[in-house]
This record gives C-alpha cells, structure tokens and sequence, in this order.
C-alpha cells in the first residue's frame, strides 16, 4: 500500500518527483482515517507555498485536516478533477486523487522527506 | 472506534456516506446500547415523571413513547432529551416495561437519575439499568421486512412498542428511531443482543443494508433537523430556544423549569435554533461563527456537517432575531466566508409516518 517510488511527510503527504516538478497527494492511510472525503480546497496556481506550512485543506465527513507544503517552491497546477469528485482521494489516492504540483529544484528538495520504509515504520507506530 | 459519552463506539464500518445512503435507499442497523435505560416504578410514576419532565405523559398510554426533556428547575436548559415508554402492569397488554421506561443519552444519564431520586416521593423506585440492556436501532424503508426476516413480523404506528419474544429473548421493538426514516429500535438484554444482531446484519445484507456507526448516525439526524444533546440542546440552550417547544405540556400544572420557560415564551427567546443550507462548497462545522449580510455576529453553529443526499454543507445554528427564514448569511469557515441560507429543517423529506 506504501509505493516506493515515492517519498513522505511525517503529515502524511507523499511527494512525486518529475524533474523540477513535484506532484503531491496524501496517503493511502491519511485518506482511510479521513474517511469518506466530500471536499478539497487547494491553493490557487501562482502561489507560493512553504514547507511545513498549511497549504489547503481536506474535509471529510467527519473531520477536517490541512494539507500541509512537503517543500517549498510555486504551485504550478492544481486537480481540477477533485472539485466534482474528491471521492478521488479516497478511490484512488497516488493516481487520480492526487491534489497539487509544485516547482522543486531537484532531487535536493525533497532529499529531507521519508522514504517508502520510514514511512512505513511511521504508520505501523500510529 | 471512537470514545462516545464513556462507550466505546463505532463511528463508522464501511464509510459514512455508503452507510448513511443504506439507511435512506434500504436499511441500517445500529448499535446504541450506550443509550440508558431506566426504570420508575412504583404508585403514581407516572404522574412522578409527568411533574418532573416537559412533555404531557396524559397525551399517550400504555404501549406508546414519547420525546421529552429534562430541563434544569431554575434555568430551563436541558439536562437532556429522551424517550419515555409508557409500560404498564396490566396483563392484557404485551408492553414489555412494567414501568415509565426511559431512554436518556449515555453521558447524561447518571445526572438524570440522580435528579429524578433527589425528587421522588416515597414509593417510586428508580433503577439505573444502562448496562442491563442493550438497543439495537433498525432504520430505512426495508427496515419492517429486515425484522420480518429475523422472525419479528409486526406492524406499529410511529411512536409505539410492543413485547416479543425471539429464540426465548424477551426483546421490546419500537416504532421509533433518529434518522427521519421508518425505523424501530429494539431493547434487548444484554447477553442476548450477540447473536440477534448477527441475524439482523443478515437479514439487512440481504435487502441492500448494512451495519451503521455513529458517523452515518450524525449525518442522518442532522439532514433532519434533530438536535442532540450537547451540541444544540445543553445546560445553556433552553426547549424555547431549541424550537422544541412542541415536546413541552404548557399547560400541565408542573414541570422542571416551567416558570422560566413559559416567561421565556412569553417574552421572546433571545435566539433560535435555525437550519444553515450552504450555498457554495462550505462546510458549517460547530462553533463557527455566523454573520448578518451586513457583517454583525449574529450566533454560532452548533451542528453542521456534508449532507450525503443534497451534496452540499449543512447545520444547525443559533441566531439571534431579526434573522430569520430566508435569510443569507455568511459563516466564518476557518478565516474563509461561506454563504448559507437560513431554513427550517429538516433538509430532506421526513419518512417516518408512511
């Protein structure tokens, strides 16, 4: 359920570099403890967004959770998709129900991320 | 698994929207053993609890319940809101409870029993029972047939019970339940509730049913309207204020707060509970702020969640006057302001008088 092409936050976002661009989503078990999600707000193209900081937010119909930067750069695209379909973070959430991309310069930014083990590790603890 | 009013509770087993729409479209079957249970009995019980709680217990009789509430004695708020099951000792009928048989909410259900021996006479017995019995709730259109299958066949007018008896269990089945739907809910000793549960999930498998959690359970009776206790009913909020005032005998002789809560009527309540429908992707969630077009505060959300059959944001809030039905309003959605429109629940179709 942890793909390991790709990397993690400690918040549950995974990260997926494509050259300069990281696409990013949350995980597999961010999206089953959220539960059924029926909204999904993201940052408009053009801004820039921290890493660590809170960028967006996920509801479910339980709670709300905030996506939070895995890295800083300019958000460069946004799924659209999600807007009439965020079940798309629950159905599929590494494919279809991936949530923004943002500029990275490189294999160096997301070099302080966890990777698939870690993050592995992290969620068998929780 | 969630912990509910000092219970271990399922908030949800399969996802709230798939459990919340089996419940609408065919049927649901809930565990809600953390309900109360107790029982007063003794001479005159009826009229005991009658003086003491809002609703007139003179409006029904043996084999009917009734929605009331516990209000505090000099503030009018609500203690809590329950169902009372007018038993009876007559042989002739089958009511299953011997005497008034209340079901408070898990938390609240000490205090009521504490305030309720504090005032009785001499004579009236009340037992605490919360763990004696366990209550399974049935709910949806094909929630009759569901039972049918399991070898309760019956047919019951909204707000009435009767005694049956299952596989030697004495199990007590009501017309009665919190999601808007046709729907029962069965009282059930305890250390027998295991295996008629698993027939139930059966039988409710069967017609496109499944089992429910406390999530589907809050979307449901929030698409209704219902309030629960500790968030649009509290110490704070009074039955005036609630609009629960049809679950109150004004003009019964007595009752806990019935000074201050005929003053209160009389005078106008300084707010109202009122539904939120939102008209954009906002989502009103407790204790956001709510705001008049023209900027003002003008009260708080205390329910509010998605709607799974209209797919947009809904709640319950408290508003002061001039707000009323009809009215836009903006609530403040973590520093974002979400536009809603203020309506009189319910916010789907009530079914539960076919």
């Amino acid at each position: 359920m942890i793909p390991e092409n790709l990397k993690y936050t400690a918040e549950h976002e995974w990260v997926q570099l494509d050259g300069d661009r990281a696409r990013v989503g949350i995980t597999h078990y961010a999206q089953d403890a959220l539960g059924d999600v029926v909204f999904v707000q993201l940052p408009e193209v053009g801004t820039a967004v921290t890493a660590g900081q809170a960028c967006g937010e996920v509801e479910s119909t339980k709670s709300v959770s905030e996506i939070y930067a895995p890295l800083s750069g300019e958000v460069l695209a946004r799924n659209e998709t999600l807007d009439s379909r965020p079940d798309l973070v629950n159905q599929d959430p590494y494919g279809e129900g991936w949530l923004i991309e943002i500029s990275a310069a490189g294999a160096a930014a997301t070099a302080d991320l966890l990777d698939a083990d870690a993050y592995g590790q992290l969620t068998a603890q929780a | 698994m969630a912990e509910f009013g000092g219970w271990e509770m399922p908030i949800q087993y399969s996802g709230v929207v798939e459990e919340h729409s089996a419940v609408r479209d065919a049927v649901g079957i809930f565990d809600v053993s953390h309900l109360g249970n107790v029982e007063v009995t003794g001479p005159g019980a009826k009229e005991f609890v009658n003086s003491c709680f809002t609703n007139d217990l003179d409006r029904i009789g043996p084999g009917q319940a009734q929605y009331t509430l516990c209000c505090d004695d000099a503030t009018g708020g609500v203690v809590d809101d329950l169902i009372v099951y007018h038993g009876t000792t007559d042989a002739r009928f089958s009511a299953g409870f011997a005497g008034m048989h209340l079901v408070p909410n898990a938390s609240n259900t000490p205090e009521v029993v504490r305030r309720l021996r504090a005032a009785a006479p001499g004579g009236i017995e009340i037992k605490d029972q919360h763990e004696d019995f366990a209550i399974v709730a049935v709910q949806g259109p094909k929630s009759q047939q569901a039972l049918g299958d399991v070898g309760i066949s019956i047919d019951l007018d909204y707000m009435a019970f009767t005694l049956v008896e299952r596989d030697g269990v004495r199990v007590v089945v009501c017309r009665t339940g919190y999601t808007g739907e046709h729907g029962y809910e069965l009282v059930v000793p305890s250390d027998a509730v295991g295996p008629l549960w698993d027939a139930l999930l059966e039988a409710a498998s069967a017609h496109g049913g499944r089992a429910c959690g406390l999530g589907a359970r809050d979307t449901l009776r929030t698409e209704m309207g219902y309030p629960l206790h500790g968030h649009d009913l509290s110490l704070d909020i009074t039955p005036v204020q609630a609009r629960c005032g049809w679950a109150v005998g004004w003009s019964k002789p007595a009752f806990w707060g019935r000074d201050v809560l005929a003053a209160e009527r009389e005078a106008g309540p300084r707010r109202l509970l009122w539904g939120l429908r939102a008209e954009d992707r906002g989502i009103p969630r407790p204790d956001m702020v709510v705001r008049s077009a023209a900027g003002d505060d003008v009260g708080v959300v205390t329910s509010g969640t998605f709607s799974p059959t209209l797919k947009i944001g809904i709640g319950l809030a408290l508003l002061a006057p001039p707000v009323a039905e009809g009215d836009q309003v903006t609530v403040d959605v973590r520093g974002r302001p979400s536009v809603m429109r203020v309506v009189k629940p319910p916010f789907v179709p009530s079914h539960v008088r076919p």
